[in-house]
């Protein structure tokens, strides 16, 4: 699998942030963000979680136990994720750097995607979450650590999203649409 | 055995080791056998007290980290037993008052009325520490030997259901970083900037 810039973005702002151990629940692009952290950055853990909302318990006792957690899920599982994050994480000021691969947006081909990925923002506003998007391979890894500092300052659940257009490259010329 | 009588032979159990409650009555019971720093009382995120005390475990590898679920919490979240049986922090303890009824919203029966085994799911899940207590010396022997040796446990307890007498703070913020104080993770403090 070729290194994708990004993914490289992700784990280096992750790290700068202070952030040692992911929860996750995997997807396509995110496992680019997985094999990088296996092969590059030994000392951060990581822990498969069966469904995002565990992913959000788990990140926030890692927090209470002096870790600064990231929490990484597809934008599928954010419905998952909210009574987590709305009656522990926020009531208590738990932080998190949260990390969403997006579906849904520009490019999507799956319409069982679409409603939610498309309210990804409404309901990060909606809640309190502060989100913000990764532009270009180029700004992901200071957008991410970014994120994370001011969540782990401030004490708040914030979400870097990563678009399709910024994780799925183009067909190449010729090939399917 | 009553769920209170229980939480208070367990929490005589704890020393100071930090224990988590799942809200509703289980955290209630635990205010009132003993309100101490090393306690977190959720107040919400029904389902995600075993998580919580996962990643304590998994941040926090020299201390016995106990957490205290009910059985319709924990059904809420059967994955959980699933990651904790394949991390197998061997720091925790998972204390389910099993009281076969959703207690905290009316007494509607849980599936463990009717069947269901959560100990025996604990160990097909990977927890081979999984046991079913039914009297008070069961269940000391049961927590006393889950203290010292390696676990992860799984220690379900059937209790019946006991009126709450007490419920603790609703500040949640003070709960949180009264309990990091006290297990030796406070939260840095951010120093006020003058323009």
């Amino acid at each position: 699998m070729p290194v994708a810039p990004w993914a490289v973005g992700v784990c280096a702002g992750l790290y700068a942030a202070g952030s040692r151990h992911v929860v996750y629940v995997p997807d396509n692009p995110l496992s680019h963000v997985l094999q990088i952290l296996r092969e590059d950055y030994p000392d951060v853990r990581t822990t498969i979680a069966t469904r995002e909302e565990e992913a959000f318990g788990i990140a926030a006792g890692l927090y209470v136990g002096g870790a600064r957690p990231t929490v990484m899920l597809q934008s599928s599982g954010l419905g998952n994720s909210l009574n987590a994050i709305t009656s522990l994480l926020l009531p208590y000021r738990i932080p998190a750097l949260v990390v969403i691969s997006m579906r849904g947006d520009e490019g999507e081909w799956n319409a069982a995607q679409a409603p939610m990925g498309q309210a990804i923002r409404p309901i990060c506003a909606a809640i309190g979450m502060p989100a913000a998007t990764a532009e270009t391979p180029e700004t992901t890894a200071a957008t991410v650590e970014g994120v994370g500092r001011k969540a782990f300052d401030e004490r708040l659940v914030g979400a870097c999203l990563l678009p399709r257009r910024l994780t799925v490259p183009p067909p190449a010329p010729g090939g399917r649409a | 055995m009553t769920r209170l009588d229980a939480t208070r032979a367990l929490v005589a159990l704890a020393g100071d080791e930090p224990i988590v409650a799942s809200l509703g009555h289980p955290a209630y019971d635990l205010f009132a056998a003993g309100d101490r720093p090393a306690n977190f009382y959720t107040w919400g995120s029904m389902g995600l007290a075993s998580s919580m005390g996962l990643g304590l475990a998994m941040a926090q590898p020299g201390r016995r980290v106990f957490v205290l679920d009910g059985d319709g919490s924990l059904l809420m979240n059967l994955g959980s037993l699933a990651t904790i049986g394949w991390e197998r922090p061997a720091n925790l303890v998972l204390v389910v008052w099993d009281n076969e009824s959703y207690a905290t919203t009316g007494g509607q029966d849980t599936a463990t009325k009717h069947g269901a085994d959560l100990a025996a799911t604990a160990r097909a899940l990977g927890i081979a520490a999984a046991v079913t207590v039914r009297t008070p010396a069961e269940l000391d022997r049961a927590v006393s030997e889950a203290a010292r040796e390696p676990g992860p446990w799984v220690i379900v307890a059937k209790v019946s259901e006991s009126t709450p007498i007490a419920k603790p703070t609703l500040d949640y913020v003070f709960i949180k970083e009264r309990f990091m104080a006290a297990i030796g993770c406070g939260e840095p403090v951010v120093p006020g900037r003058r323009r």
